[in-house]
C-alpha cells in the first residue's frame, strides 16, 4: 500500500536552513558576533539534533547523552596522539567510539522507558564523566586533554586547511548538512516509522511484531555515533577535550536546547534551540552575570506552557493565521 | 584475620556514610514515594539549605551592622543550632513555589515533571552563583562537635558520627509521620487510590502540598547536615542529587526501608571500596546500581509504580 503523504528527499525548509546557516560567516561579524560563535552553534546544532533522535522521535528521555559527545571528544584526541594525525581516522575513531559506548549503555537500557530510561541515563553519563575525571593517564583528569591540533582535511589531491575559523565553520557546516540529510532519511525511512510506532504505545509495537528492544538500541547507537561526531568536531574547534561536557549539566543542556527550540514537534527544532541557547548565552551573559537565571526561567515557563518550544509556538501561530483566513472550515480538516 | 580488622574503619565509616546518604534521599524519596514526582531540584534545594547555614553560622546575613554584630557575639554552638533549625525552614518558601509550578504538570507525562524540575534546579543553582558567587566555603563547625576522638587505636571524627546520629534522628521523625499518624495515612492513601481518597473529603492538594514543603525541608537539612563534610560550592546539588536518586532506584521506589537499606549499602561499598582504591571508591556506587538493576529491574524492595509508566 503506498503512503498516504510521501515525504519529499529534500525540502524547502532543509534548503532555507542550510542556505542560513551558509550565509552566516558573512555577516555575523557585521551584528557585532564573531565566527567561532557559529562554529559552536553548528556543531551543537548538529548534536541537538542527533540527540532529538531519541527524545523528540523515539520518545526516550536520555539525561546522559553528553557522554557520547564527550567520548567522541576524547576519542578524536586520542587518535590524534596514538593512532595517525589524519583528520577522516580521528572523525572515524569518534564516531566508532561514540558508537561502542552507545552500544554498551543501550545494552543495558533498551528494555526502559520513561522516567526510569531518564534516572538509568543520567547513572551512565555520570560514569563516563567520572572516568573522563579520574583516568588521569588517559584523559588528562580535570585539565582535559590539550593540544588537539585542527588537522587538515584532505580529498585526493586537494587539501583543505582548516585552521582559521571560518574554514573550520566550512568544515563543520558540510558535516552538519550530510548529517542532517541522513537523520531526515532516517526519521522518515521505514525504520523511522517503526520507531515512531515504538514511541506512540510501546505494548501495541511489541504485539505487532516488531522487536522493540533492538529498535531502541538501535536508535541509541545511531544518535550516540552522531552525537560522537559532533563531539569530535567541538574537540577540534576548542582544540581540546574536557570532563566539563560530560557533566550532567551539559548533558541537560542539550536537552533544554531541543525542547526549548521545539524538538518535540519538529524536525529543525533543535537547531533552533541550538541558537537560541547560543545567542542567550552571549547575549544575555554580556548584559549580566548569571544568564543561565534568565534562560532557566524562560525554559521552566515554556515546559509549563507551551512544552512544543518555539517551533510550536510558530505552528500554532500559523495555524490561527490559516483559520482567520479561512474562517469556514470542515471540523475534521483540523485534526493534524 | 588482620585484614578483616583492617578494613573495620572503613565498614564502620561505610556505615555511617550510608546513614548519611539515606538522610539525603529521604526528602527526595518521600516526594516521589508519596506524590510519584521526581525532584531533580531536591539537590539545588540540598545546596540552599547549606548556604543558608552559612549565612546565619558565619553571620552574614542583609542585617543592620549592630544587630549582625549581636548575632555574631553568640557563641558558634547556638549559631549552628539556628542554622540546623532555620535554614530548612528559610527552604521551605522555595518548595512552596516549586510545588505551586509543579502542579501544572501533575497527571501529564512525568517527563514533564523532570524536565521542569531540572529547569528549576538549573535556575536555583545560576542564583546560588549571582548571590554567593563561585567560590567554596566551609561551614564552621562548634568544638563540641568537632575534631576526633580515639577508640580502637583508630581517629575517628567526632562531626561524621554525630551527623550519622542526626541522619537516624531525621529518618525516624520521617518513619513516625509517614507511618504513625493520620497525615502520614491519609497520604499514602493518597498516592495509592487519589479518587477514593478525594471521595472521602480529603482535601489532597493541601495535604501534597505538606508532603512537598516536608520533602525540601528534608533536603535543605541534609544540605546543612552535609555541609562541614563535603564544602559548600554552587555546584554541590548535582554531588547530592544523583546519589539520592541513584539509591531510591537501588532501593525500589516507594519503600520507605527501600531507601534506608540502599544508603546504607552505598555507603558501604563506598566506604570499603576506598580502602582498596580511594580515587575511585565513587564509581562503585554507580556499578552497584548497574549490578542490582539488571538482576532486579525494581530495586531491591520496589513496587511497581509511575517510574514505569
Amino acid at each position: 500500500m503506498a503512503p498516504a503523504r510521501t515525504i519529499p528527499t529534500i525540502t524547502w525548509a532543509m534548503i532555507v536552513v542550510w542556505l542560513i546557516f551558509a550565509s552566516v560567516p558573512l555577516w555575523i561579524e557585521k551584528v557585532g558576533l564573531y565566527h567561532y560563535l557559529g562554529v559552536e552553534i553548528l556543531i551543537f546544532a548538529m548534536y541537538a539534533l542527533a540527540y532529538n533522535l531519541v527524545l523528540g522521535h523515539a520518545g526516550l528521555p536520555s539525561f546522559g547523552h553528553g557522554a557520547f559527545f564527550g567520548v567522541g571528544a576524547y576519542a578524536f584526541g586520542l587518535a590524534q596522539f596514538n593512532i595517525a594525525a589524519n583528520l577522516w581516522v580521528c572523525l572515524a575513531a569518534a564516531v566508532g567510539a561514540a558508537a561502542v559506548a552507545g552500544a554498551l549503555v543501550a545494552l543495558f537500557i533498551s528494555h526502559r522507558r520513561g522516567i526510569y530510561y531518564a534516572l538509568m541515563t543520567i547513572a551512565f553519563g555520570q560514569i563516563f564523566w567520572f572516568i573522563a575525571i579520574k583516568a588521569h593517564g588517559l584523559t588528562g583528569g580535570e585539565d582535559g586533554l590539550l593540544k588537539i591540533e585542527r588537522l587538515p582535511a584532505t580529498l585526493g589531491v586537494t587539501v583543505f586547511d582548516l585552521k582559521s575559523n571560518v574554514a573550520l565553520y566550512y568544515f563543520v557546516l558540510v558535516v552538519f548538512v550530510a548529517v542532517s540529510f541522513l537523520l531526515w532519511r532516517i526519521v522518515h525511512s521505514p525504520f523511522g516509522r517503526v520507531v515512531k510506532a515504538i514511541k506512540q504505545n510501546e505494548t501495541r509495537a511489541r504485539f505487532v511484531g516488531y522487536d522493540v528492544w533492538r529498535f531502541k538500541a538501535a536508535i541509541l547507537v545511531i544518535s550516540a555515533c552522531l552525537s560522537g561526531l559532533a563531539g569530535g568536531l567541538f574537540s577540534m574547534a576548542q582544540a581540546s577535550a574536557f570532563p566539563d561536557v560530560m557533566s550532567l549539566h551539559y548533558s541537560g543542556y542539550v536537552v533544554m536546547m531541543t525542547l526549548v527550540g521545539g524538538g518535540l514537534v519538529s524536525f529543525w527544532g533543535p537547531v533552533i534551540g541550538a541558537v537560541a541557547f547560543f545567542l542567550a548565552r552571549d547575549i544575555i551573559g554580556a548584559v549580566t552575570t548569571g544568564w543561565m537565571l534568565w534562560f532557566g526561567l524562560s525554559f521552566v515557563v515554556l515546559v509549563l506552557f507551551k512544552p512544543e518550544g518555539i517551533a510550536g509556538i510558530y505552528q500554532s501561530l500559523a495555524q490561527r493565521r490559516a483559520k482567520a483566513a479561512a474562517p469556514v472550515v470542515a471540523p475534521n480538516s483540523q485534526a493534524r | 584475620m588482620t585484614s578483616i580488622v583492617n578494613l573495620l574503619p572503613h565498614l564502620l565509616n561505610g556505615i555511617a556514610l550510608g546513614l548519611l546518604f539515606s538522610l539525603i534521599a529521604l526528602g527526595f524519596m518521600l516526594i516521589l514515594g508519596l506524590m510519584e514526582q521526581i525532584n531533580l531540584a531536591h539537590g539545588s534545594l540540598f545546596a540552599l539549605g547549606a548556604y543558608f547555614a552559612y549565612a546565619l553560622c558565619a553571620a552574614r546575613l542583609p542585617l543592620p551592622p549592630d544587630w549582625l554584630a549581636v548575632w555574631a557575639a553568640v557563641p558558634l554552638i547556638w549559631r549552628f543550632a539556628a542554622a540546623v533549625v532555620l535554614a530548612p525552614i528559610l527552604v521551605a518558601p522555595f518548595g512552596l513555589i516549586l510545588e505551586r509550578l509543579m502542579r501544572r504538570t501533575y497527571g501529564r507525562d512525568p517527563l514533564y515533571g523532570l524536565l521542569l524540575t531540572f529547569g528549576v534546579a538549573m535556575v536555583i543553582e545560576e542564583l546560588i552563583r549571582v548571590v554567593w558567587g563561585t567560590p567554596d566555603y566551609m561551614l564552621p563547625v562548634p568544638q563540641e562537635i568537632s575534631g576526633g576522638f580515639i577508640m580502637l587505636d583508630l581517629i575517628w571524627s567526632t562531626y561524621r558520627f554525630w551527623a550519622a546520629g542526626m541522619a537516624i534522628v531525621a529518618m525516624a521523625v520521617v518513619w513516625v509521620i509517614v507511618e504513625r499518624t493520620r497525615f502520614g495515612a491519609m497520604v499514602k492513601a493518597g498516592a495509592h487510590d487519589s479518587e477514593i481518597v478525594q471521595a472521602l473529603g480529603i482535601d489532597l492538594t493541601k495535604l501534597r502540598v505538606w508532603v512537598f514543603v516536608l520533602g525540601t525541608m528534608m533536603a535543605a537539612f541534609a544540605g546543612v547536615i552535609m555541609a562541614p563534610l563535603w564544602g559548600i560550592r554552587p555546584h554541590m546539588g548535582v554531588d547530592a542529587v544523583v546519589p539520592a536518586f541513584l539509591i531510591i532506584v537501588l532501593g525500589g521506589v516507594g519503600s520507605f526501608w527501600g531507601a534506608a537499606i540502599g544508603g546504607l549499602l552505598v555507603g558501604m561499598v563506598v566506604g570499603l571500596s576506598s580502602a582498596y582504591a580511594s580515587e575511585w571508591s565513587m564509581l562503585s556506587m554507580y556499578l552497584l546500581l548497574l549490578l542490582v538493576v539488571t538482576f532486579r529491574a525494581r530495586g531491591l524492595f520496589g513496587k511497581k509504580s509511575v517510574l514505569e509508566v
